[in-house]
């Protein structure tokens, strides 16, 4: 078969799919990074844990499982907001090898914790959708792929908005600009820390969800690669930067797709960091990262 | 002060040397059968199959009196370790130097992940301790020659003997019905993609197939040969390169992780109807619970399946072992498992044979071993481990997957070969070949 239109178009969009989950995860991790300063290992375990509560709900109550991102989300956000309360506030300020070990520890005891109440069998769901299919360019796409790309969207577009828009988001803004200056002018940062860490946690839960929902396998012990990636994704678009993050995770998603189709699957994983190396030469901040940052 | 420290000393020296007569007396009465087995880990499902089924042969033989050793003149139990090699390589020297050193096990069964095993062979080497392999499949394990590996017998099918057979079958059964049902002219050659792990396994499975086709000379085309990380989930752009190299069959080497979303992103996502092959790993019940419809009409290498047996001497065995296994633990045994069940039956006759626990007449008694089969079917109907590479040969089936309304899943029929067939291969109506 030649290398027609259709088969261009399909490597693209399974690149602007990867892309998505990326994003999300990468966006949670730069705005914990942007306002604390804290670097989290252990948000690939988010992610894990998102996708297990989304595969809990769906075989308790048979619920559409795009609806469950009602719980996901909101349940990781608890477990972001608790993590930070008891493991990276008493550290913070610390030193950043105090983080790492924090982030490390918790990366062992949240896999050990998810095998212990789900066992460590690798699982899946069948979406009820997974039958409906969208023409595109010679393809028949499910329509499980276009929610997850449109959820994205209306998750990054409901984010761009509470953080430009509502008091609390310029807050948080603020403390990630200048945690001192936040702090002269009456913002509780502490509270800023909270916030920013329980909505990173409900990004990587809702980056579970979707992994979940498009048929992905999950065990306790799957999110450790997202998480590389998600790392790579933040220094390529810069460190702090939500655009960077959604700008890298696409960069990403596409590059890793086109080095499957063109070199092969064994260079998927070396890519973000070729295009980490390149990046780094070029603008050491990131694509969107400021000096200084 | 001074006294104090010499009675403290003198009560610890005097721990020491009980704990140590203790476990030299207890050594000389027991079998110590150390079995690897991932605990923990990614690969921990297959390991407390391994674990479980280990213990469900020692309580059987225990129950039976224990195995006989001629220079004790007595039964003596048998006493199993576990040695939890943590799905790495590292964590598996650590089990192994324990059992040895510390256990002082008389003989090693159990072992998954050829690359797992690879890494603590010296270990046993070093030691000349026995060791029946019972998981890894690499057939490397017994032929490399950087370590010495006449302690370790291989007791479970290489990548050469399930990459050979396959393609065999691939040859004979799937090449002329393409041919026949699509006009294709009878000596048109199979269009073949290999989609593997990479890994010393995938790795194993590629380069099997490719001797098998030189061998044999066999006429089957190999269009593409894909390799991807080991534990990856997302194959879309694989097999949308796959689909573009329009092959008539997709040969996959992988664990099953894998090979479910492969099936179904290959089917549900890239529209890649083809026939696809899966190795013997995946015919386990989560396989075909997860697959679901999208693994209708593909073909499973297998010689241990939770839902078909095959007809002949062993079929009342696997039943047995299946119900016995179910009946203890609850759930299905995996063929890890039940070549780990038949290893420690292996090591109680090589023990016996032997006529002692001396670690070197073990080892000469499993070279020289003849027991008849138990739960699988071996060639010949017996156990026996060939002179060269120490390797047991197995008799394999493939299995085509069918949709039953009443599990609501697909369920296997063997096709193959044709002595033990249920069913004949179907080409299913949705199947698009390769070009012509």
């Amino acid at each position: 078969m030649d290398l027609t239109p259709g088969i261009i178009l399909s490597v693209l969009f399974w690149g602007l799919y990867a892309g998505c989950i990326y994003i999300l995860l990468a966006t949670g991790l730069n705005l914990i990074f942007g306002v604390m300063k804290v670097v989290n290992f252990a948000h690939g375990q988010l992610l894990m844990i998102g996708a297990y509560v989304t595969f809990t709900f769906f075989a308790l109550s048979g619920f559409n499982p795009y609806v469950l991102l009602a719980a996901s989300v909101p349940i990781l956000i608890i477990i972001g907001v608790t993590i930070e309360r008891l493991c990276f506030r008493p550290i913070l300020g610390t030193g950043k090898l105090n983080e790492i070990f924090i982030s490390i520890g918790l990366i062992y005891l949240l896999e050990n914790a998810a095998a212990l109440i789900w066992s460590d069998e690798w699982r899946f769901i069948h979406s009820p959708y997974e039958a409906i299919t969208i023409p595109l360019g010679g393809m028949k796409v499910p329509v499980d792929y276009f929610i997850i790309i449109a959820t994205t969207a209306a998750i990054l577009i409901a984010l761009y908005l509470f953080l430009k828009r509502t008091p609390l988001g310029h807050a948080i803004r603020a403390t990630s600009q200048n945690r001192k200056g936040a702090m002269l002018v009456g913002i509780n940062v502490e509270r800023m820390d909270m916030l920013s860490f329980g909505i990173g946690a409900g990004l990587a839960g809702a980056a579970g969800t979707l992994w979940v929902v498009s048929g992905q396998v999950f065990n306790p012990y799957m999110g450790s690669i997202p998480a590389v990636k998600a790392f790579a994704i933040v220094i390529i678009g810069g460190l702090g930067s939500i655009p960077g993050a959604i700008a890298g995770g696409l960069i990403l998603g596409l590059a890793e797709n086109v080095t499957i189709f063109t070199i092969g699957g064994a260079w998927k994983d070396a890519i973000a960091f070729l295009i980490l190396i390149i990046v780094l030469i070029f603008r050491p901040t990131g694509l969107f990262g400021e000096a200084g940052e | 002060m001074k006294a104090h420290i010499a009675v403290i000393s003198l009560i610890v020296v005097g721990l020491v040397l009980i704990a140590g007569c203790t476990d030299e007396q207890a050594s000389a009465e027991q079998l110590k059968i150390g079995v690897v087995a991932s605990m923990t880990g990614p690969a921990s499902t297959t390991g407390k199959d391994i674990w479980q089924s280990a213990q469900l042969a020692a309580d059987e033989i225990n129950a039976d009196g224990g195995v006989y050793v001629r220079e004790l003149g007595e039964k003596i139990p048998i006493r199993l370790i576990q040695g939890d090699d943590e799905s790495t390589r590292e964590g598996g020297q650590k089990a192994v130097s324990r059992m040895i050193t510390q256990d002082r096990v008389d003989i090693l069964v159990g072992g998954f992940s050829s690359a797992v095993v690879t890494a603590h062979q010296s270990i046993v080497a070093e030691h000349k301790v026995p060791y029946i392999i019972t998981g890894a499949s690499t057939p490397v394990i017994t032929r490399r020659t950087d370590v010495n590996t006449s302690y370790m017998f291989h007791h479970a099918p290489t990548t050469d003997d399930s990459g050979g057979q396959t393609t065999l079958f691939i040859n004979d059964t799937i090449r002329p019905a393409i041919n026949a049902r699509f006009g294709f002219p009878e000596d048109r050659p199979l269009r073949l993609a290999i989609l593997y792990q990479d890994s010393p396994y995938g790795t194993g499975h590629q380069t099997a197939i490719k001797d098998t086709i030189e061998r044999e000379n066999l006429p089957i085309t190999i269009v593409t040969e894909v390799a991807f990380k080991m534990g990856e989930s997302d194959y879309r752009t694989v097999l949308t390169g796959i689909k573009r190299a329009d092959p008539d069959v997709v040969y996959v080497a992988a664990f099953l992780n894998e090979q479910i979303p492969i099936e179904t992103q290959a089917r549900r996502d890239v529209g890649l109807n083809k026939i696809f092959t899966a190795v013997e790993p995946n015919d386990d019940p989560d396989f075909y619970k997860g697959v679901g419809r999208y693994g209708e009409y593909s073909i499973i290498q297998s010689r241990f399946s939770p839902y078909t047996v095959p007809k002949g001497p062993t079929e009342a065995a696997s039943k047995k072992f299946v119900e016995d296994f179910a009946t203890k633990f609850g759930g299905f045994p995996g063929m890890m498992g039940v070549a780990t069940y038949e290893g420690v039956y292996i090591a109680a006759q090589a023990v016996e044979n032997a006529g002692t626990l001396d670690k070197d007449a073990v080892r000469e008694a499993l070279a020289n071993l003849e027991m008849p089969q138990m739960v699988e079917a071996m060639v010949n109907q017996t156990i026996s481990f060939s002179p060269d590479f120490r390797e047991s040969k197995f008799e394999l089936t493939m299995e085509q997957l069918f949709w039953d309304e009443t599990a609501g899943e697909t369920r296997p029929k063997i096709v193959w070969p044709s002595s033990l067939k249920d069913a004949d291969f179907v080409i299913p109506d949705w199947y698009e070949p390769g070009r012509a």
